[in-house]
């Protein structure tokens, strides 16, 4: 399992700063100009119609983590690492399928719920290498030009997006029990993320459609940079995502591996 | 106790065939071929075997454990060349060599250091760089480096050039002498000929035929035609001349056994 684990790590290590160093850079960019347009923001925002805020989680942006929540962390990098989560675990699984490694590490004594546990594994580290990597370098440029940005309250928000990373990993692991093709595992499951935060966005716009949002893990997503993170939320999303992953585990040791 | 044993072995893929009703048994120390056209059912009998396809019916056993429920500890003593190897483009073969000892609890490498000369392999170089002649190579020194007990080669000489289809066979012949069981899955009719004890003809995914190589030769020996090597060269129509010969004309070599001898002189 080990030996499984720190193979996969070592093939995605690049990704720390293929992905990382964008959103670093790009989150690095929000927070670096929020003192010059902070005026301006402030005008804007009065401006837009309440349920918009609410529903975009904008009532407020009167200090440089609002903006960041509101610019980043809501939207753009938990479908971004969303998107990376799946791509990992898929590249362990139907990518290997693909890729004709999968019949050389089952030739080893190595089951496929092994094989599984150690994609999804490395999956979470390294989607917690690049969540670690981009608030260093947002944190970097806070201090750079002086934003005043909370490490707390970024780390907290950086934090956040993991739990929902894994969830998109386990529902690839899902997918990857019907279909060894890396383009459907993880266009369907990028598929879900959109149709989950279009499903929160509208429970919120329509409060009589709210109970849409239960099946939505943006409903437990939050704005943790701003109000901290709630432990029950991360630690039940963390927790949906690995009972999911088993089950899609579960499903994989049943399949076929077709050529 | 046999290295493989099928009963009834089947796998349909919904309405449609991969095998039906195969039932072999290949003992430790024996090399079997495995002899069928594309899409005979082949390589779904080895995907079986290995556990990569579960069988519709029927059961394989090998070294007397249950292919599916015990596929781990299967594992553990079987080497599996895969047809058509590949294992991603940006993987070496050293790194490939080593992860896959270490899931063996292999430490030592010099085995397969040494089949990587012997086979002129590149384990340094990424495999989507390689030839596939030269990934073949690499696939080679993967299924045998730990000494299995049973080996499993799907097309095992598919891209390799004569010379080392010429050491891939002595290397069959030295596995088959330590007491390794190696089924070959190939249409090579001829290095099946040379290297297999028995073989096994499969057609539409029914098992059609098993035989002993010599005994199966011998049931279409034509025994009107004679190979004769002379001492000394000789005139053709002295030849004919003798009594009862219909026709006789100079046997020439192949392409294969002329290649292999300026390679022979090369070496000397």
């Amino acid at each position: 399992m080990t030996a499984l684990l720190a193979a996969q790590l070592h093939e995605r290590r690049r990704s720390v700063l293929s992905w990382g160093l964008p959103i670093g850079l790009w989150s690095g960019f929000v927070v670096a100009i929020y003192p010059s347009v902070e005026d301006a923001l402030q005008k804007a925002i009065a401006s837009y119609p309440e349920a918009l805020k609410e529903a975009f989680g904008i009532a407020e942006l009167n200090s440089v983590e609002q903006y960041l929540s509101a610019e980043m962390l809501s939207l753009i990098v938990p479908l971004a690492i969303g998107y990376l989560a799946v791509r990992s675990v898929a590249s362990g699984l139907s990518g290997a399928a693909e890729s004709g490694r999968l019949d050389v590490l089952l030739s080893a004594p190595v089951s496929r719920s092994r094989l599984v546990a150690a994609s999804f594994g490395a999956t979470a580290a390294e989607i917690a290498c690049v969540l670690l990597a981009s608030l260093l370098i947002t944190a970097l440029s806070s201090l750079l030009v002086g934003a005043g940005l909370s490490f707390g309250l970024a780390l907290a928000g950086f934090a956040n997006v993991w739990p929902l990373a894994l969830l998109s990993a386990g529902l690839g692991i899902v997918v990857t029990g019907w279909s060894l093709r890396t383009a459907i595992v993880t266009g369907s499951v990028a598929g879900v993320l959109v149709a989950m935060y279009v499903a929160d966005l509208v429970g919120r716009l329509d409060t009589s459609l709210d109970w849409i949002r239960y099946g939505s893990v943006f409903r437990y997503y939050g704005h943790a940079i701003e109000d901290g993170i709630d432990p029950v939320a991360f630690i039940g999303v963390t927790a949906t995502a690995v009972a999911i992953a088993a089950f899609g585990a579960a499903l994989f040791e049943r399949r076929d591996l077709t050529q | 106790m046999p290295a493989i044993e099928t009963e009834g072995l089947t796998k349909l893929y919904g309405a449609e065939r991969g095998i039906e009703d195969v039932t072999l048994m290949v003992e430790p120390g024996e090399v079997f071929g495995f002899l069928g056209p594309n899409g005979a059912g082949k390589t779904t009998t080895i995907r079986t075997l290995l556990d990569l396809l579960h069988p519709t019916r029927g059961a394989a056993r090998i070294f007397g454990l249950d292919s599916r429920r015990e596929s781990v500890a299967i594992r553990r003593r079987l080497g599996n060349l895969p047809g058509d190897f590949g294992y991603g483009k940006h993987a070496s073969g050293r790194e490939a060599l080593a992860l896959l000892a270490r899931l063996r609890g292999i430490d030592d490498l010099a085995r397969g250091e040494e089949l990587a000369r012997r086979f002129r392999a590149d384990l340094d170089r990424p495999l989507g760089r390689l030839s596939r002649g030269n990934r073949q190579k690499v696939g080679l020194i993967l299924a045998v480096f730990h000494r299995p007990d049973l080996l499993i080669l799907d097309e095992p000489t598919s891209g390799l050039d004569p010379l080392m289809q010429e050491e891939f066979l002595a290397l069959t012949r030295e596995e088959r002498e330590r007491g390794c069981a190696v089924f070959i899955s190939s249409h090579e009719l001829d290095e099946v000929e040379r290297v297999c004890d028995r073989v096994g003809i499969i057609r539409g995914g029914r098992l059609i035929a098993v035989e002993r190589v010599e005994d199966l030769l011998g049931k279409t020996l034509d025994r009107r035609r004679v190979k004769v090597e002379f001492a000394q060269p000789v005139d053709l129509d002295d030849v004919r001349a003798m009594p009862g010969v219909a026709a006789a004309e100079f046997a020439h070599p192949t392409l294969e056994e002329v290649f292999l001898t300026y390679y022979e002189e090369g070496s000397g």
